[in-house]
C-alpha cells in the first residue's frame, strides 16, 4: 500500500490517508481481504505521528473499509460494494473539475469533451476488458 | 592611490606579524607586567628580604618565566589551546595565501626566536644572575638550547598531523634537548667538545623539518605513516574490547570518568619531573664537588623529593573542579549535568579520584626514586640510614608506610582544598578565593617572620597556641554545620554524602593524631602532640568539601 | 486559541507563568505550556525566540526565577535525580564528551539508568551504523547526533526532549532520526517535546504546536487546529490600493495592483468582514502550511 502525504495540501494528514486509501480501493489496487501494514509500520514509512495513522485507520474502520481484529492485523473489508456510488462520484469530482477547466481555457465545448471521453474509453477497452 | 611607499605592515611579513600581535596583545601586556614585577622583586630581595620570602618570590618568578615561554610558543607556533581540541598545525587560511612556504616558516620562527632570545637575555641578566650563582652553566648555552627547543616545538606542531604517536615524538625531542643541554656538565665523557656543533645541527634540522613538513602539508602529500596508525588503532580496539561490560553503580561510572580525565595527570607529571630532576641533582653535586655523603646533600635530596610532588599538587589543585578540559567555559558539561546524579555524588566521585591519584603519585615517586638510587649506585643511602639506631631496615620500611600515607593525605588536601570555589563555575569566585588564600598566606608568613625576630611575640604565641588552635577548630566545625543545614534545606545534600565527608575528615584527623602521638612518644616530647593533632584536624579540609555540593548546584542550576 | 490545561496529574510537563531575563534581554515572557502524557509537542519559533531557554528550564539547567516549572509533578531543580532519570535529552549542539569513544559513552550512560535496555541499545547501534571503538571527536555531525539520540533512547525514557534534532544534518540522517523517534512514540505513554526549524517535520509528527516569538507564546494548540485557524486568501480590490492594505487580523499581506494575498488569523466570516471593510472580496482561499504561518507571524508585517 503506497501512499503519499503532502504537507502543502490543505487537508489534514489523516484525511489525506483516508482519501488515498479510498481511491486505492476504488481503483482495485487494494482488493477485499488484502492485508494492510499495521499502524506503527505505516507511521514509520510515512514519517508521521502514529496517532495520526491510528486516527486514519479508525476512520476507515468506521466507514467500513477496514476491519481490525486483535491478533489478525488490519485487512480490507470483505464487502463487495465497499464504496457507495456517491462516494465514488465524489472522488471523480476533482479530476473532472480539472478537465473542465482545461477545456474552458482551450475553448472546447462540453459535447466535444464527452465525445473525447467516449473515444478514450474505446481505446482503453482491450486493456480494461481483462 | 600612490604606489610609492607602502606602510611596513602591508607586506606579507608585516601582515603575518600584525596578526600575531593583534591576537596576543593582552598576553604580551601581561608578560611585560610580570617582567616588571619580577624586576621589582629582585630589587626587593637585593635590599634585604626574608629568606623564605626570597624563596617564594623566586618560585613565582620562575613560573612567570615558564608561563611566558609557553605562551610565546603557542603564539608563534599557531597553537590554539582554547577550542574544543588543541589545534595543532599551521592555520589553513594562511596556507592558502600567495606567500612562499619559506616565508611562512621563517616569519614565526625568526621573529618568535628573537622575542624568546630577548626575553631570555633580560631574564638572565637582570633576574637570574643577581640571584643565583651558577658557574657551571653558561647562560648563553642554556639560552641557545631553549631556543632550539622552541624551534623544534614549532616545527613539530606544524608538520605532524593528528596521529597517536605525536606526543611520543615530542617527548623524544625533549629528551634529546635535555641530553644535549647537559653535555657541558659531563667533561669526563669527552662529549663536551661537541656541544656547539650538536646544537647547530639541532637548529638547522629544526628549520629543515619545519620547511619540509609544512611544504608537504601544504601540498597535501603528508597523511601520516599509515602503518603506525594501523598499529595504534588495532591496539586501541583490542584494548576497548577487553573492558568490562558495565559499571556496577553510578559512583563507579563517575569515578571512571574523573579518572580518565584527570587521574593520571598528577602521577604522570610528578613522576616525569622526578625522573628528570633526581639524576640532575646528582650530576650537579658531582660538578660542585660536594662530598656525596654529606648531610647537606642528603637534606637537599630528601626535601626536593618530598616538596616537588606537594608543589605540583597544589598547582594542579586548581584543575580539580574542571570536568572537561576541552570545554572552554566553566559550566558543567551538559552530558554530566543531565545525568540523574546527585550533586553530592558528583563531588564524592571527584574526591575519590583525587585520593586515588595522590596514592598513585607517591607510589610512582617511590618507584622512580628507588630506580635512580639503584642505577646511580647510591643505595648506600638506605643502608646508611638503616645503621642509625634504634631503627633497622625493617623499621624504616614499616615506618615509611604511615609517612607515605601522611604525604598522600597532604597531597590529597592540596588537590581538593579549592574544590568548592572551582565547582561554582564562576571565574570571579575562584579569583576571590585565590585572593583570600594569598592574603591569608602572606599574613601567616608575616606573623612567622615577625615571631622569628620578636621574642615576646614568639613566647605569647607559644603560650596561647593550644587555645588558638581549639578556637579555630570550633569555628571550622561551626561553619561546616551551618553549611550542612543550609544545604539540607535546599535539598542539595544527602545523609550519605555528609557521612563520607565528615567521616573522611575524622578518619584523616585521627590518623594524623595517632601518628603524631607515636612519634612524640619516640622523641619524648609530649608537649608537641596537642598542637600537631589539632593542626591535623585544622589543615584537613572540611568546610571546603561541605560547601562543594552547594557550589556545584549553583553551577548546575543557573 | 488556548489549549485547555489538564490537571497536573495528567500533565507530564507543566510550565506556568515562566519569565526569564538575561540582563536587559527578555528571553521568556509569561510562558505557560502543558503537555499531557503520550503527546508529541513541536516547539517552533525563530532563532532566539526562547525555545532552548524553555527547554533548559525543564531540565533544571536554569532555575525558574519567575513562575513555576514542573516535570512529572517534580521541580527539576530540587529533585534532579527524580526528573532526569525519566528524561532523555538531546541538545542542539549535541554536547558529547569528545574524548570518549562511542562504546565508552554508552557504557557510562548505562550506569545511570536502571531501565536501560541493552538489546535495544545494541539494535540501535547497528541500525545507526555506529562503531563503538571510534572516538566521538572523529565522528561526523550526523553520527554525533545519532550517538546522542541512542544514549537518550536506550533506556526508554518517559519523556524525550530534543532540541533541534535535525539541524545541520543531511536528509538521510534526518529520516533515520525521525523514524527512531516515531518508533518510540508508538510505545504506550511516551511523551516527546522537540523544537525544530523544519516545519514539515513538525507538521507530520507533532500533535500539538507551540510557537514562541520573542519569548512569548503566540500559538498553542493541536496542529490541525492551528492550521485551521488561519486562512491564506487572495483578495481582489475593485480599486487598486496605493499601498499594502491594512486588515485587522492579517499577519502578512503581499501583492501588487488589485490582487493581494493575505495570511489571516481567524474564521472565514471574520475574513470576509475584514475584507469588506477595506473594499475587497475573497476570490481564493486555502489552509496555509505551518511554515507560511510562522514566517507570516514572525515577519510582523501588516496590522
Amino acid at each position: 500500500m503506497q501512499l503519499r502525504i503532502s504537507i502543502q495540501d490543505g487537508a489534514p494528514i489523516y484525511q489525506q490517508i483516508v482519501e488515498q486509501v479510498k481511491y486505492l480501493v476504488a481503483a482495485g489496487r487494494l482488493k477485499p481481504g488484502d492485508e494492510v501494514p499495521p499502524i506503527r509500520v505505516l507511521a514509520e514509512q510515512l514519517r508521521i505521528n502514529p496517532n495520526t495513522a491510528a486516527r486514519a485507520y479508525l476512520e476507515l474502520e468506521r466507514e467500513g473499509i477496514f476491519t481490525m481484529r486483535q491478533g489478525f492485523g488490519t485487512k480490507v473489508a470483505q464487502v463487495k460494494k465497499l464504496l457507495p456510488r456517491r462516494e465514488k462520484l465524489r472522488l471523480l469530482a476533482e479530476p473532472a473539475d480539472r478537465l473542465l477547466t482545461h477545456a474552458h481555457h482551450l475553448d472546447v465545448g462540453l459535447d466535444e469533451v464527452i465525445a473525447l471521453l467516449r473515444e478514450r474509453d474505446a481505446a482503453m477497452q482491450p486493456e480494461s476488458s481483462r | 592611490m600612490g604606489h610609492g611607499s607602502r606602510s611596513g605592515w602591508q607586506t606579507p611579513t608585516g601582515a603575518l606579524l600584525w596578526e600575531i600581535w593583534g591576537q596576543r596583545k593582552v598576553n604580551f601586556a601581561f608578560h611585560a607586567a610580570a617582567l616588571l614585577a619580577s624586576l621589582f622583586s629582585v630589587w626587593c630581595i637585593k635590599h634585604g628580604a626574608d629568606e623564605m620570602v626570597e624563596r617564594v618570590l623566586i618560585m613565582v618568578m620562575l613560573s612567570c618565566f615558564l608561563g611566558a615561554y609557553l605562551d610565546l610558543l603557542t603564539c608563534f607556533g599557531y597553537i590554539d589551546a582554547d577550542a574544543r581540541k588543541i589545534q595543532l598545525g599551521y592555520p589553513a587560511r594562511l596556507l592558502l595565501k600567495p606567500v612562499s612556504t619559506l616565508r611562512l616558516v621563517l616569519v614565526p620562527m625568526l621573529f618568535g626566536g628573537a622575542v624568546v632570545a630577548i626575553v631570555l637575555l633580560i631574564w638572565n641578566h637582570w633576574i637570574l644572575q643577581p640571584l643565583v650563582h651558577l658557574s657551571a652553566l653558561n647562560p648563553f648555552w642554556l639560552g641557545a638550547v631553549i631556543l632550539s627547543f622552541f624551534w623544534w616545538m614549532q616545527a613539530l606542531a606544524w608538520s605532524l598531523p593528528l596521529m597517536p604517536g605525536r606526543s611520543l615524538i615530542m617527548l623524544i625531542v625533549a629528551v634529546i634537548h635535555l641530553g644535549v643541554g647537559l653535555m657541558p656538565l659531563l667533561p669526563a665523557s669527552g662529549l663536551a667538545g661537541w656541544q656547539w656543533p650538536s646544537l647547530a645541527v639541532l637548529l638547522v634540522t629544526a628549520l629543515l623539518t619545519a620547511r619540509i613538513g609544512l611544504g608537504l602539508m601544504r601540498e597535501g602529500k603528508w597523511e601520516g605513516p599509515p602503518r603506525i596508525n594501523l598499529f595504534c588503532s588495532r591496539w586501541d580496539s583490542a584494548r576497548t574490547r577487553n573492558t568490562r561490560e558495565k559499571f556496577g553503580s553510578t559512583f563507579g561510572a563517575q569515578f571512571w570518568l574523573e579518572w580518565r580525565r584527570q587521574g593520571l595527570i598528577l602521577p604522570g607529571v610528578t613522576a616525569g619531573m622526578m625522573f628528570v630532576i633526581l639524576p640532575l641533582i646528582f650530576v650537579v653535586q658531582q660538578q660542585t664537588g660536594e662530598p656525596a655523603r654529606g648531610a647537606d646533600f642528603i637534606k637537599i635530596l630528601v626535601s626536593l623529593t618530598l616538596l616537588i610532588p606537594l608543589m605540583i599538587s597544589s598547582v594542579m589543585g586548581a584543575n580539580i573542579a574542571r570536568f572537561d578540559q576541552l570545554q572552554p567555559s566553566n559550566e558543567l558539561p551538559v552530558y554530566i549535568a543531565v545525568r540523574p546524579m546527585t550533586n553530592g555524588g558528583l563531588v564524592i566521585a571527584k574526591l575519590a579520584m583525587a585520593l586515588a591519584s595522590s596514592t598513585l603519585t607517591w607510589l610512582a615517586v617511590l618507584v622512580v626514586a628507588v630506580f635512580w638510587l639503584m642505577v646511580l649506585q647510591t643505595h648506600w643511602l638506605i643502608t646508611q640510614a638503616a645503621t642509625v639506631p634504634p631503627f633497622g631496615v625493617l623499621a624504616i620500611a614499616i615506618g615509611c608506610v604511615p609517612l607515605l600515607m601522611l604525604l598522600i593525605l597532604y597531597t590529597w588536601k592540596n588537590l581538593v582544598a579549592g574544590i568548592g570555589a572551582g565547582l561554582t563555575g564562576r571565574r570571579w569566585v575562584v579569583g576571590l578565593f585565590t585572593g583570600w588564600k594569598t592574603v591569608a598566606a602572606i599574613a601567616l608568613i608575616g606573623l612567622f617572620s615577625a615571631a622569628k625576630f620578636n621574642d615576646e611575640l614568639r613566647s605569647t604565641l607559644r603560650h596561647w597556641l593550644p587555645e588558638l588552635l581549639i578556637t579555630a577548630l570550633v569555628a571550622k566545625v561551626a561553619i561546616t554545620i551551618a553549611i550542612f543545614i543550609c544545604e539540607s534545606r535546599r535539598k542539595v545534600i544527602t545523609p550519605g554524602c555528609v557521612g563520607w565527608i565528615v567521616g573522611g575528615w575524622l578518619a584523616g584527623g585521627l590518623f594524623v593524631a595517632g601518628y603524631a602521638g607515636l612519634i612524640c612518644r619516640a622523641i619524648h616530647d609530649s608537649d608537641l602532640w596537642l598542637p600537631i593533632a589539632l593542626g591535623g584536624f585544622l589543615i584537613l579540609p572540611l568546610p571546603d568539601l561541605a560547601i562543594a555540593p552547594l557550589a556545584l548546584a549553583w553551577n548546575r542550576h543557573r | 486559541m488556548k489549549y485547555p490545561s489538564p490537571s497536573s496529574a495528567e500533565a507530564v510537563i507543566s510550565v506556568s507563568g515562566l519569565s526569564r531575563h538575561f540582563g536587559p534581554k527578555r528571553a521568556l515572557d509569561e510562558v505557560s505550556v502543558f503537555i499531557p502524557r503520550g503527546s508529541v509537542l513541536g516547539l517552533v519559533g525563530e532563532n532566539g525566540a526562547g525555545k532552548t531557554t524553555l527547554i533548559k528550564h525543564l531540565l533544571g539547567s536554569l532555575k525558574a526565577l519567575a513562575g513555576s516549572v514542573r516535570v512529572f509533578g517534580l521541580d527539576p531543580v530540587l529533585d534532579p535525580v527524580g526528573v532526569l532519570g525519566r528524561v532523555g535529552y538531546l541538545s542542539e549542539r549535541r554536547d558529547l564528551p569528545c574524548w570518549m569513544r562511542v562504546g565508552e559513552f554508552i557504557r557510562y550512560t548505562q550506569a545511570f539508568y536502571p531501565g536501560w535496555d541493552a538489546t535495544y541499545a545494541a539494535q540501535l547501534l547497528e541500525q545507526f551504523q555506529l562503531d563503538p571503538v571510534q572516538k566521538i571527536k572523529t565522528l561526523s555531525q550526523g553520527q554525533q547526533a545519532k550517538t546522542g539520540l541512542l544514549a537518550a533512547l536506550a533506556y526508554r525514557p518517559e519523556l524525550l526532549i530534543l532540541d533541534e534534532p535535525s539541524s545541520g544534518l543531511d536528509p538521510v540522517v534526518r529520516r533515520d532520526i525521525l523514524e527512531a523517534i516515531i518508533r518510540m512514540v508508538a510505545d504506550e505513554g511516551r511523551t516527546v517535546l522537540f523544537s525544530s526549524h523544519l516545519l514539515d517535520e513538525v507538521e507530520r509528527v507533532a500533535d500539538h504546536v507551540v510557537m514562541l516569538q520573542q519569548g512569548r507564546v503566540v500559538l498553542n494548540g493541536r496542529t490541525e487546529e492551528v492550521r485551521a485557524g488561519h486562512i491564506s486568501a487572495v483578495l481582489a480590490f475593485a480599486q487598486p490600493p496605493g499601498a499594502a492594505p491594512m486588515l485587522t487580523g492579517a499577519h502578512a499581506v503581499t501583492g501588487y495592483g488589485s490582487e493581494w494575498r493575505v495570511l489571516f488569523g481567524g474564521s472565514r466570516t471574520e475574513l470576509v468582514t475584514a475584507a469588506a471593510r477595506v473594499g475587497a472580496r475573497v476570490v481564493e482561499e486555502r489552509t496555509p502550511t505551518l511554515d507560511e504561518i510562522l514566517v507570516a507571524r514572525a515577519g510582523g508585517k501588516a496590522s
